[in-house]
C-alpha cells in the first residue's frame, strides 16, 4: 500500500540546548514523487529541519511521541532503521559524508549496513555510480576527487541504499556550472520525493514543484515554486531575491 | 596535500611490485627488529638502519622527502624522549630516551616506506585479509581520511592569519597565535567528528563496520 504522504511534519518545535527556539510549530507534508524546495536566509532552521526527517537529532526522540512521519512510519527511536532506510540524506559538505578510503568502500557502507549479500551489495555500487556518471571510479581514493566528483559519490551513497525520499543539504552550493548542471539532471531522473535545502533559488525554479520559506525557525509561506519565489515583496521581507528566471519574465 | 605522506604510493619501482603481503611483512619485520634491538648493540643497529634506507632507495623514495617528513616527526619525540631524564634532573634516562629517538625513528621511517610503497587502500585490504578487527580497521581509515582533511583546515586557518599580518610577528606571537589555531582546530575536529558520525548514522551505521573486498571486476 502506497502511503498518502511521503513526508509529514505536524507542529515540529525545537532547540539546541542553551539556544533560542530552532524551529517552531512547524507543519507540511511531502507527496510522493514531489520535489520540495527549502529557502530561507542562513539560520532559519533548514538543516535542523532535514535533520530531524531523518533522525539524526536522537537525543531529542522519544520511543514513541513525534511530529515527524516518513512514508507514515514515526520518527522515533524505534523506527530509526527503517527511517534512514527511506530517507537518504546528502550532507551539505562532502567530506563529512566520504569517510571510506576508496570510493567503492564509501558507496558500500550504505548497502553494507542493509545486511544485503555481497554479490547485490557490488550491484548496487555500479548502479549507484552509473547513475551519477561515475563508472570506473571504483578504486580512487576519496582524497582524490574534485569537489563535484565528491558530490556525485555522495549522492551514489544514498542512490546505492535505495531510498523512497531524499533530503539534500545545499546540494548546489560551491559547484562550478557543469558540475552543477550534472547535478540537476541527476536530480531530475530520480523517482521518488525529494526536499532540497538551497540559497540556489534559479534551481528551485528549475527543479521544484513546490516550495516552503523558512525564516527564523518558522515556517513563513509554502506554495507553488512560482508564486511564492515570484513575490517580490515576501522574498525581500525574508532576506531574499526573486530569482533571475523569474525576474526576466 | 592529500599526497603528504604517500606521494610516491603509486610509483613503480621494485619494491612496488612487490605482493602486499610481502611489503607489510618487509615493514612489520624491520619495526619489531628496531624495537627489539638494544641501542647498546650499535652494530646491529647499524645494519637495521642501513635495510631501512635501502628498501627506501630501492623504492626510490629520495632521501629529502624522508628528511623533511622527519623534521615534522622529531619534535614530539624528543620532547618525549626528554621528559624522561629530565623529569629525573638529568641524573639518569638517558640511554632509555636514546633509545626512544632510536626506535621511534626507525619505525617510523619504516611505515613511510610502507605507506610509500602501498597504497593506503591496498594496505588495508591486506590488513582486512588479515583479520584485523573491524574497529581498528575503521579506525585506521577514518584517521587517514581525516587527517588531511584537517590538515588542510590547519593550512585555511594559517593563510587567513598570514593575510592578516601586517608585520613580523614576535616569537612569543607566533607561539600564542599557533596554540590558538590549535584550538580551534580541536574544536572543529569535534564539530566536524558530529558530523561524520551523522553521516554513517544516515546510512544504517548501527556500530558495526562491515568491509567488502574489491574485486579485479570491480576496478573496471
Amino acid at each position: 500500500m502506497t502511503a498518502a504522504s511521503a513526508v509529514r511534519v505536524d507542529r515540529l518545535s525545537f532547540r539546541y540546548a542553551g539556544s533560542s527556539l530552532t524551529l517552531n510549530d512547524i507543519s507540511f507534508s511531502i507527496a510522493p514523487g514531489e520535489i520540495v524546495g527549502l529557502v530561507g536566509p542562513s539560520g532559519a532552521g533548514k538543516s535542523t529541519l532535514l535533520q530531524h526527517l531523518n533522525g539524526l537529532l536522537p537525543t531529542r526522540l522519544s520511543d514513541s511521541a513525534t511530529n515527524t512521519w516518513i512514508e507514515d512510519i514515526p520518527v522515533a527511536r524505534v523506527s530509526l532503521f527503517e527511517v534512514r532506510r527511506r530517507v537518504g540524506f546528502l550532507f551539505q559538505d562532502p567530506d563529512d559524508q566520504l569517510f571510506c578510503p576508496t570510493v567503492f568502500d564509501d558507496v558500500a557502507f550504505g548497502p553494507l549496513n542493509l545486511n544485503l549479500s555481497d554479490d547485490e551489495v557490488r550491484r548496487r555500487v555500479h548502479e549507484s555510480l552509473s547513475a551519477v556518471g561515475l563508472s570506473g571510479y571504483e578504486s580512487r581514493s576519496t582524497m582524490r576527487l574534485s569537489l563535484g566528483e565528491r558530490k556525485r559519490v555522495c549522492l551514489a551513497g544514498v542512490f546505492a541504499c535505495q531510498p523512497s525520499i531524499l533530503a539534500l543539504d545545499e546540494p548546489f552550493s560551491s559547484l562550478d556550472p557543469r558540475a552543477r548542471r550534472t547535478l540537476i539532471a541527476i536530480l531530475k531522473k530520480f523517482p521518488g520525493s525529494q526536499i532540497v535545502a538551497t540559497h540556489d533559488l534559479d534551481v528551485v525554479v528549475e527543479l521544484c514543484h513546490r516550495v516552503l520559506l523558512l525564516d527564523g525557525g518558522q515556517l513563513r509561506a509554502s506554495g507553488l515554486t512560482n508564486d511564492i519565489l515570484g513575490n517580490a515583496a515576501l522574498m525581500e521581507r525574508h532576506g531574499l531575491e526573486v530569482p533571475l528566471r523569474l525576474q526576466s519574465r | 596535500m592529500s599526497d603528504y605522506l604517500d606521494r610516491f604510493g603509486r610509483d613503480q619501482s621494485i619494491c612496488h611490485r612487490w605482493p602486499p603481503l610481502m611489503k607489510l611483512s618487509v615493514a612489520m619485520g624491520l619495526i619489531l627488529a628496531a624495537t627489539c634491538t638494544p641501542i647498546t648493540h650499535g652494530p646491529l643497529m647499524g645494519l637495521i638502519t642501513c635495510a631501512v634506507f635501502f628498501v627506501h632507495s630501492l623504492a626510490r623514495i629520495p632521501l629529502a622527502f624522508v628528511a623533511r617528513r622527519l623534521l615534522l616527526f622529531w619534535p614530539p619525540l624528543f620532547l618525549m624522549a626528554l621528559s624522561l631524564p629530565l623529569s629525573q634532573g638529568g641524573r639518569a634516562g638517558w640511554l632509555m630516551s636514546a633509545t626512544i629517538v632510536c626506535r621511534g625513528t626507525l619505525s617510523f621511517t619504516t611505515a613511510l616506506w610502507l605507506v610509500n610503497v602501498m597504497p593506503f587502500d591496498q594496505l588495508l585490504a591486506t590488513l582486512r585479509r588479515l583479520r584485523l578487527p573491524n574497529v581498528l580497521l575503521a579506525i585506521l581509515a577514518l584517521m587517514y581520511r581525516f587527517l588531511f582533511v584537517l590538515w588542510d583546515e590547519l593550512d585555511r586557518m594559517r593563510t587567513a592569519r598570514q593575510v592578516r599580518l601586517f608585520r613580523k610577528p614576535s616569537l612569543w606571537e607566533q607561539w600564542r597565535q599557533g596554540a590558538q589555531m590549535l584550538g580551534r582546530l580541536l574544536i572543529r575536529a569535534l564539530d566536524r567528528a558530529e558530523r561524520v558520525h551523522g553521516a554513517m548514522m544516515a546510512r544504517g551505521w548501527q556500530g558495526d563496520t562491515r568491509w567488502l573486498e574489491q574485486r579485479q571486476e570491480d576496478q573496471r
